[in-house]
């Protein structure tokens, strides 16, 4: 220990603190609390007198010790001798007290009880809903005018949103999708070989990925990929004011920045999904030759005997609205993001989590509707 | 006259915390207009009042004597009417600077694709970055940022101009250029400008007229000519802003 404080009580009525040695960050040092807890504890004790006997350096270990004192002693009415305190010290102190302080603090987070809790964050569920359902409306005035033909979008960028969301997302998704047939297909041979029925691995494979599989992975992948990126783009261009910017400039930030990536998005998506369906299915060929005696054709005309056109339109169908699912949370998420970069990477968290749960959603909520209509 | 810009008692927050009250002041036409004060005053919020993009109730912020609200939704408000420099240029970064500056004369003018070119290196030579159309944003420094975001907001020669701290992050040449741009547009287009600065030496040499947002007492202690307020205000953080601000340390 190098800085160190003593306490003598003179007179039962002052208090007198020696500070000595050398003060440091990086060394232990004696701490206020128990000179302040000492002097309360006597109440005969009227005033503080501050001697600094053999002080040797200090930095802001001391100057943080003498404010506490400080502070507790006015806070008490206790008189304090603060001349001989080193000039550069009370400089120091000094300038600490002339900063203005904002009497509230920003909004955060206070410790609350389950049921507060509960209750906020149903609050949360039911104002993103709200917010993102006006979202949604605005959108859909930008792109009816679209339709119509009186808002034009820029045929440059529009064209590098497609390259991005479609032809750059096709390795991913042959990897991801080629591997959930050929796990299909193992699965499903493992259990129908019991039952010598090895034919039908086709038929799990092919009605999976055409239906949900093809559809839901797409979704998945593309709010992992492009989704997160629309919405750390977006977030970032907040945080630089280019919104703002835009803004100023007479762009409509819907038409401007989210009505090309949504359009994109919803009518790529579609695309990748019959895609993904096609090499899962043929992921699932390749198990199924490498683990059974089916034969690369037979394996085919089961696929086809057992798909039909519905299946595929689901699949399709479902994926338009997954692609405008997540288009629209990723763009909408990014145009709430605040203005740090911390914000930007929960802005994309939030953008990824929301748009699985809501493909998940979405696709339960059509299993519903298939199944009663009968599809 | 009719005020230019007229703000009416006007309140900043926010959410709940209150970062001004009751600012009230008047910018004519043809002025160049200051925003001092420390920072975290609340300067670029109130920028962000006069731009319509913060909410602001009505009766409280008036263009040309109509009310904001009514007129930031005329198509021609934003970018012809008035052109604003962000604190870091906020240039978009997907485009070329060029294309940032051609993007607002494309979408508003009829003119053709060898005009806007040559109105683009026009402006861009203004702001001394002439042989830059084809960088982008990320391929240049801060400075050069903030000028060629100065040449996309006199892209379509607006009325009135705002600046967010201009030559902050300027070398003192390039800020000296800025100034000089900044009277020469003024002189000779009639612009209103209104800059919210800290930076002592633009303050004397081109503001007609400023207001001193106090962080204190939160609301304007000063207005008037940027020399005269020197010589005559009683408010000590008003003298200590512009004389450097060595007596506040002092305390
Ligand atoms: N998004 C925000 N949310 C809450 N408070 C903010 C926000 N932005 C700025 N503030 C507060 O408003 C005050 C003024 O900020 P600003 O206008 O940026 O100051 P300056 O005068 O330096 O431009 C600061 O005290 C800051 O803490
Ligand atoms: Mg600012």
């Amino acid at each position: 220990m190098t800085g160190i404080a003593e306490l003598e009580v003179e007179n039962e009525s002052i208090a007198i603190i020696s500070i000595v040695g050398a003060w440091s960050i990086y060394e232990k040092h004696s701490h206020a609390e128990e000179f302040i807890e000492t002097i309360l504890a006597k109440p005969s004790i009227q005033s503080v007198e501050l001697k600094f006997v053999d002080l040797k350096s200090w930095d802001s270990v001391l100057i943080n010790f003498l404010i506490c004192i400080l502070n507790s002693c006015e806070a008490k009415n206790l008189t304090v001798n603060v001349d001989n305190i080193p000039v550069g010290i009370r400089r120091l102190i000094e300038l600490s007290k002339t900063s203005p302080v904002r009497s509230t603090s920003p909004a955060g987070q206070k410790k609350s009880t389950i049921l507060e809790f509960i209750g906020r964050v149903g609050l949360l569920i039911f104002f993103s809903l709200r917010t993102f359902l006006g979202f949604t409306g605005k959108l859909w005035v930008g792109i009816i005018s679209f339709i119509g033909g009186k808002v034009k979008i820029r045929g440059r960028e529009f064209a590098l949103v497609l390259q991005e969301v479609g032809a750059k997302a096709l390795p991913i998704v042959f990897l991801i999708s080629f591997l959930v047939g050929l796990i299909i297909a193992f699965v499903s041979v493992l259990q129908l070989s019991q039952f010598g029925a090895n034919i039908y691995v086709a038929d799990l494979v092919g009605i999976s990925m055409m239906r949900e599989m093809g559809c839901i992975m797409t979704g998945i992948i593309m709010s992992g990929r492009t989704g997160a990126a629309f919405a750390a783009t977006i977030g970032t261009m907040i945080v630089n004011d280019e919104v703002d910017a835009l803004q100023t400039a007479g762009f409509s930030t819907i038409n401007f920045l989210v009505l090309p990536r949504v359009i994109a998005l919803t009518l790529m998506m579609p695309l990748l999904c019959i895609f993904s369906s096609f090499i899962g299915i043929f992921g699932g060929l390749c198990a199924a030759i490498s683990a059974t005696d089916l034969t690369i054709v037979r394996y085919c005309a089961q696929t086809a005997k057992a798909v039909c056109l519905n299946d595929f339109f689901v699949g399709i169908i479902k994926s338009c609205f997954f692609g405008f699912l997540v288009a629209a949370i990723g763009c909408q998420k990014g145009l709430q993001c605040k203005r740090s970069a911390e914000d930007v990477g929960l802005t994309t968290t939030t953008a990824v989590v929301t748009s699985i749960t809501a493909i998940i959603i979405m696709d339960a909520i059509f299993a519903v509707i298939f199944s009663l209509i009968g599809i | 006259m009719v005020p230019k810009i007229s703000v009416k008692n006007l309140n900043m927050t926010y959410d709940n915390y209150v970062i001004m009250r009751n600012l009230s002041f008047d910018i004519q036409q043809g002025e160049i207009f200051l925003i001092i004060g420390q920072s975290g005053c609340g300067k670029s919020t109130l920028l962000k009042y006069l731009l319509g993009l913060k909410r602001v109730s009505h009766q409280k912020i008036f263009y040309d004597g109509k009310d904001i609200n009514s007129v930031i939704n005329v198509p021609g408000f934003y970018g012809e009417k008035i052109g604003v420099l962000y604190q870091g240029g906020a240039l978009w970064s997907s485009m070329t600077l060029a294309e940032n500056v051609a993007l607002p004369l494309e979408t508003y003018t009829p003119l053709n694709r060898k005009e806007i070119e040559e109105i683009v290196t026009l402006k861009l030579s203004l702001v001394g970055l002439k042989g830059f159309e084809n960088f982008y944003p990320s391929q240049i420094s801060g400075g050069m940022q903030k000028r060629a975001g100065l040449a996309r907001a006199i892209a379509l020669d607006p009325e009135i101009l705002f600046f967010d701290e201009p030559s902050a992050g300027l070398d003192s040449v390039s800020a000296k250029r800025l100034d000089d741009l900044i009277l020469e547009l003024k002189e000779s287009l009639g612009i209103t400008v209104v800059i919210v600065t800290h930076d002592l030496a633009s303050i004397f040499a081109i503001g007609t007229r400023a207001i001193y947002l106090d962080v204190e007492s939160k609301t304007i202690t000063a207005m008037g000519v940027p020399h005269e307020l020197l010589a005559s205000s009683n408010d000590k953080n008003v003298i200590a802003f512009l004389s450097r601000g060595t007596k506040t340390v002092q305390g």
